[in-house]
């Protein structure tokens, strides 16, 4: 199948650390792919320059067949492509109501004249965005905090905001950066779900997570890196039985559990 | 209903002349007007967007002197004067803010001093322009249609007028979800990218909407005075503007607008004790900083918080 989101021989260095080195992998469409690899081995900064956050050393990007390489972070997100961040990152002072909006309008007819003028077109993005903005917040399960400071939320619901936020313009794909890092683990059973239900209804994923049971359950195909090279591919059960990725997790899972249950905590 | 009282304040404040005729009152609502414009202006780009921007003060000065020159010097009307104030100051916020905008905050804060002090340096010693210390005195009353706005109740109007107009258009931008970009400018701009949204047009438009407003303004003082001259320029009016957005909270429309008309108000309150009145002044200003980090609206949004937080539980 022709894949959704392409990366080629995608590279990234900082000073002499090859952060991103020779990547290349494609996320079929209506698929959840996972991005998974012991800390530091390149995952959160191939999104960035995926996403356009960085300017990748070499390497090509394509987005539904279209390049994509090298182009501003708001024009990748415009052609369809929606991210979250590793540390989470929200509008602290606004309303989760208006977190999720925002996330939004830029992907509506309303212009800046229909803003200033409050035109029919306005209030009609509005409402449409507003009514969305609530069927997220409830899919994510923080609807009596709707109207609320989103700064008062709890780490792991800051994280639950900006996965909504992300799903918001409904992206032609969503990629997350550690979804579930400090979400509680019954919620966590609950973001699956949400994940799940978006996918079947047709949404793209790509999830970068160090919960292994959640990559488990969830990915039709997982990709992993480990010192910002490839180091395997495959179903979640391929990769579980691979022993260069057991080798490269060795010493370095517990940790990962351990910052996982502290985060949780 | 928010609309109504809205639209009742603005006329009660229209009928001002109507109440007294003071001229040393209305010259305060004169200056409380201008001033409390010029603060919402500088609320639009720092209080709003997050630019600290000291340029507002050359905006001023080059607002009051191009509406000036445009009548002594060029022959036109008051009017087209505050045409050429605001936009004069449009475009140079736009040379300014282009190449700077991108560089990051603390470049913009100093770059928009500079250029304040620059036009200072230019009002003082461009002496064929700005007839330097002397300044341009005489400054004749506007009229309109033979209309002549020769007193200083008459002058309110025009104020008046200004700040309606002013205030309205700065509040429908403020909140629409222009406004509430700004805002989001601000607190995360990299999620903002990560949103589609294009920081740059936003900044450069609120820092644009921002100097045209305060140009403007500084065209209708400076024939309040009746004349300009390098003290235009003073750091006073800076800090006066600064002042009230911080008390008045900074992203607050309405906490800075009802700030700018108190703070324009208490110098004159305080007058009971001459010696002491600046003394007093800074006073108030230090026990509401410290009372108030976040401003009148910063107070208030803190109280609301703890209430819902209180609710959750
Ligand atoms: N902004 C940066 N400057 C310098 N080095 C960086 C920067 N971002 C990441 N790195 C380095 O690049 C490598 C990959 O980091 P990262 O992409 O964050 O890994 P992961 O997300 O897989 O944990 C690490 O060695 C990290 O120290
Ligand atoms: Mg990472």
């Amino acid at each position: 199948m022709k894949p959704l989101l392409e990366v080629r021989g995608l590279r990234k260095s900082y000073a002499g650390v090859h952060a991103v080195d020779d990547v290349s992998f494609a996320v079929v469409p209506g698929s959840i792919t996972g991005l998974i690899g012991p800390n530091g081995s390149g995952k959160s900064t191939a999104i960035d320059c995926i996403a356009g956050f960085q300017k990748s050393d070499a390497g090509r990007v394509f987005l539904d067949g279209a390049e994509i390489t090298g182009r501003a972070a708001h024009e990748v997100a415009r052609a369809g492509l929606m991210r979250t961040f590793q540390t989470v990152r929200i509008y602290e002072r606004l309303s989760l109501r208006d977190n999720l909006a925002i996330a939004a309008q830029q992907f509506d007819d309303a212009g800046w004249r229909d803003e200033l003028l409050r035109t029919a077109r306005y209030r009609r993005a509005v409402a449409a965005a507003e009514a969305r903005a609530r069927e997220l917040i409830e899919l994510v399960g923080l609807t009596r905090y709707a109207e609320a400071e989103a700064g008062i939320l709890s780490y792991g619901q800051k994280k639950l905001v900006a996965l909504a936020a992300a799903l918001m313009p409904r992206p032609r794909i969503v990629v997350l950066d550690e979804p579930v890092a400090g979400v509680n683990p019954t919620r966590i059973r609950d973001v699956e779900a949400v994940l799940r239900q978006l996918n079947a209804a047709g949404e793209t994923f790509l999830i970068v997570e160090h919960n292994v049971e959640f990559i488990t359950n969830l990915c039709h195909h997982v990709i992993v890196l480990d010192q910002g090279r490839k180091l395997a591919e495959g179903t979640a059960a391929e990769i579980h039985a691979d022993p260069r990725v057991l080798e490269a997790y060795l010493g370095i899972a517990p940790e990962a559990d351990d910052a996982q249950r502290r985060g949780a905590a | 209903m928010k609309a109504i009282a809205l639209l009742i304040a603005a006329l009660a404040a229209g009928a001002l002349p109507l109440l007294t005729d003071s001229n040393y009152i209305l010259g305060i609502a004169v200056s409380a007007a201008i001033y409390t414009v010029a603060a919402a202006a500088l609320n639009l780009i720092y209080g709003y967007t997050g630019l600290l921007s000291f340029a507002q003060l050359g905006f001023w000065g080059i607002g009051g002197y191009a509406a000036a020159l445009t009548v002594m010097s060029f022959g036109g009307t008051f009017w087209q004067g505050l045409l050429w104030a605001a936009l004069v100051n449009a475009a140079l916020a736009l040379a300014i803010g282009y190449p700077t905008l991108r560089t990051g905050r603390h470049a913009f804060v100093i770059v928009t001093l500079t250029f304040a002090l620059l036009v200072n340096l230019i009002a003082r010693d461009w002496v064929e322009l700005t007839r330097g210390p002397l300044g341009i005195p005489g400054l004749p009353a506007p009229s309109v249609l033979g209309f002549e706005f020769h007193s200083t109740a008459r002058f309110y109007w025009i104020a008046w007028g200004y700040a309606v107009l002013a205030l309205g258009g700065l509040y429908a931008l403020c909140s629409s979800r222009i406004g509430r970009t700004l805002v989001a400018i601000k607190q995360n701009e990299p999620l903002v990218r990560a949103q589609g949204i294009s920081p740059m047009p936003y900044k450069l438009a609120a820092f644009a909407v921002s100097a045209a407003v305060t140009g403007t303004a500084g065209g209708i003082f400076a024939f309040h005075l009746r004349i300009i001259d390098p003290l235009f320029l003073d750091f006073y009016y800076m800090q006066t503007f600064l002042i009230m957005v911080i008390i008045g909270g900074a992203g607050s429309f309405w906490g800075v607008v009802a700030a700018g008309v108190a703070l324009s108000a208490l110098p004159e309150v305080l007058r009971f004790s001459t010696d002491f009145r600046m003394i007093i002044y800074g006073l108030v200003l230090v026990v509401a900083m410290l009372v108030m980090p976040n401003g009148i609206a910063g107070w208030l949004q803190q109280r609301r918080l703890a209430r819902l937080r209180a609710a959750l539980q």
